[in-house]
Order: C-alpha cells, then sequence, then structure tokens
C-alpha cells in the first residue's frame, strides 16, 4: 500500500514542480519499467509448478469467468457512463 | 507495444521455470521482492510525473467531480454479474463462481479467501480467475483504450490501483489516473467484504 501512495505522490510533486520546465519525457523509463514488470510476473507463472499444473484442469473454466467477468464490468461501466456522462 | 508484452511474458516464464525446475541461479522470491517492486515504484513514479506535468488533468478531473464513485460500483456489478452467468454456464457452483469474480482481480486474496470459504476447488479457481484478470488486462489495454479510455479502468478491476495503474495511464492519458487508481482502491477495499458477504448465500 505505501509502496504505491509514497512513489505515485512524490511523482505528482516533482511533476507539478517542474510543469514549466521544458518537456521531460519519461516515456522510455516507463517503457522499459514495463518490460520488467511484465517479466517478473511471466518469472512467477513459470516458477510456481502449482499454477502450472493446476492450469490444465481449471485453465477452461477460468477463462470463461475471467472474459466474463470483464465483459460484463465494461458493458456496467458503459451503462454507467451512459447514465450520468463521465467525459 | 502487444508484441513486446508477450515476448517479455514468454521470457519471463521460461526464465521462471528454467531457474525454479534446472538451474536454481537465483531465489525465486528475488525476482517477487526485488525486480517486480522496483519496476513498479518506478513505474507509479513516472506515471504521478506525467499527471502532475498534464496542466489540463486536474481541471477535466473536477468536472467529473463525485461521478467518479460510481465507476468502481459498476465494475463490481458487472463482475459479480459475470460470475453468475459463468456459474449457470458452466454448471459449477453459481454462488461461488460469483465469490470467485468478486476477487476483481486481487488473486492473493481471492485465491485463499474463496479456498477458506467453499473449499480447495473453488479456491483454485479464485486464484486462478483473478490472476489472469491482471496478466488479460495488461496484454489487452493498448487495444482496449482505442474502444474508450475507461475501459481498461474496468477490465482491471482492483488491480488498477497498482500493478495496471501504470499501463492504464501509459495508453489512456495522464489524466485517468485517479479515475483508475480510486476505482482500483474502491474495489480493494470492496473485495474481501464482497466474497464474505456471498458466502453468506444461502446455497
Amino acid at each position: 500500500m505505501l509502496n504505491v501512495i509514497v512513489p505515485l505522490i512524490a511523482g505528482i510533486m516533482v511533476g507539478f514542480l517542474l510543469r514549466n520546465r521544458k518537456r521531460i519525457d519519461l516515456g522510455k523509463i516507463s517503457f522499459g519499467a514495463i518490460i520488467v514488470l511484465i517479466f517478473s510476473m511471466g518469472f512467477s507463472i513459470g516458477s510456481s509448478n502449482e499454477l502450472l499444473q493446476s492450469m490444465p484442469k481449471i485453465g477452461l473454466n477460468a477463462l470463461v469467468m475471467v472474459g466474463l467477468a470483464m465483459f460484463f464490468s465494461v458493458v456496467f461501466l458503459k451503462v454507467f457512463q451512459k447514465m450520468v456522462k463521465l467525459k | 507495444m502487444i508484441k513486446y508484452i508477450l515476448a517479455t511474458l514468454g521470457l519471463g516464464g521460461v526464465a521462471g521455470y528454467l531457474n525454479n525446475n534446472y538451474v536454481n541461479l537465483i531465489n525465486n522470491s528475488w525476482v517477487s521482492a526485488y525486480l517486480f517492486d522496483f519496476s513498479l515504484i518506478l513505474l507509479l513514479f513516472t506515471m504521478g510525473f506525467a499527471f502532475g506535468t498534464d496542466k489540463e488533468a486536474v481541471v477535466k478531473l473536477r468536472k467529473a467531480g463525485l461521478r467518479i464513485l460510481g465507476v468502481p460500483f459498476s465494475i463490481a456489478l458487472g463482475s459479480i454479474a459475470g460470475g453468475l452467468v459463468s456459474g449457470y454456464v458452466l454448471g459449477i457452483s453459481v454462488v461461488g463462481a460469483m465469490a470467485v469474480t468478486s476477487g476483481f482481480g486481487w488473486y492473493t486474496l481471492a485465491g485463499p479467501l474463496v479456498g477458506q470459504l467453499f473449499g480447495a476447488d473453488l479456491g483454485a479457481l479464485g486464484f486462478v480467475v483473478n490472476f489472469l484478470r491482471e496478466l488479460l488486462t495488461i496484454v489487452t489495454t493498448p487495444l482496449m483504450a482505442k474502444i474508450d479510455r475507461y475501459t481498461p479502468v474496468a477490465l482491471g478491476g482492483a488491480t488498477t490501483m497498482d500493478t495496471t495503474l501504470s499501463i492504464i495511464v501509459r495508453y489512456c492519458g495522464p489524466e485517468t489516473l485517479i479515475v483508475a487508481f480510486s476505482s482500483g482502491f474502491a474495489l480493494s477495499m470492496m473485495a474481501p467484504f464482497t466474497i464474505t458477504a456471498i458466502a453468506g448465500i444461502p446455497k
């Protein structure tokens, strides 16, 4: 929790202080960090034999469930956006 | 981008598998404890930075006002509805399926908690389903951001306050930072209560 709040707030504050400076592009840094993040996610899947073993058994059910949960989340949010005009 | 994401994920998976089963070059927990946390902190900082330098972000946010609180509630209802439908489609316990999808993507919570309340089989589903939610959000966000900039927020569920936040902000713009974070935060708060409440529904 604290690892999330502190860097986020620090970034907002530094960004706010430097907002009138020449545009600083952090795109490359964030791209690199995303790649490292995804690599370590892949690593934790690959190194968990329990997770790999349970995949063939429950993988299909899990895919159907996650697909439907994500689909309905998007639909419900769309309906909400239509109702209150979020944009 | 999606090519790089999938390639890196595959590479990480192979590396993790080899390290765990054959070479044992580094301790597995080293990657999750240091590499993962370090990149996450760096990403959150750069995303906060992008929000801080965006002069219009606060104005846009002020316009949305309290209405952004409706976002996590819609996503929660959608996730539960998805569980309900999938329970019927797959012929498994409908209440259990609803509890599984009420993890909103928080797999370290949903796995153990659903397992404790509904038994090991659904617990495993609770882990895998919510894990896939985080994974699929990361992989599909570059594509889904083109539909609507809040679509990835709905996909990510509770994960949009940390792991998927940076990717969403990168593809959907700095003004989505607060919506994504607050939605993910609210859903993370709601997940344990929702799972427990659903477990109380008579089967």
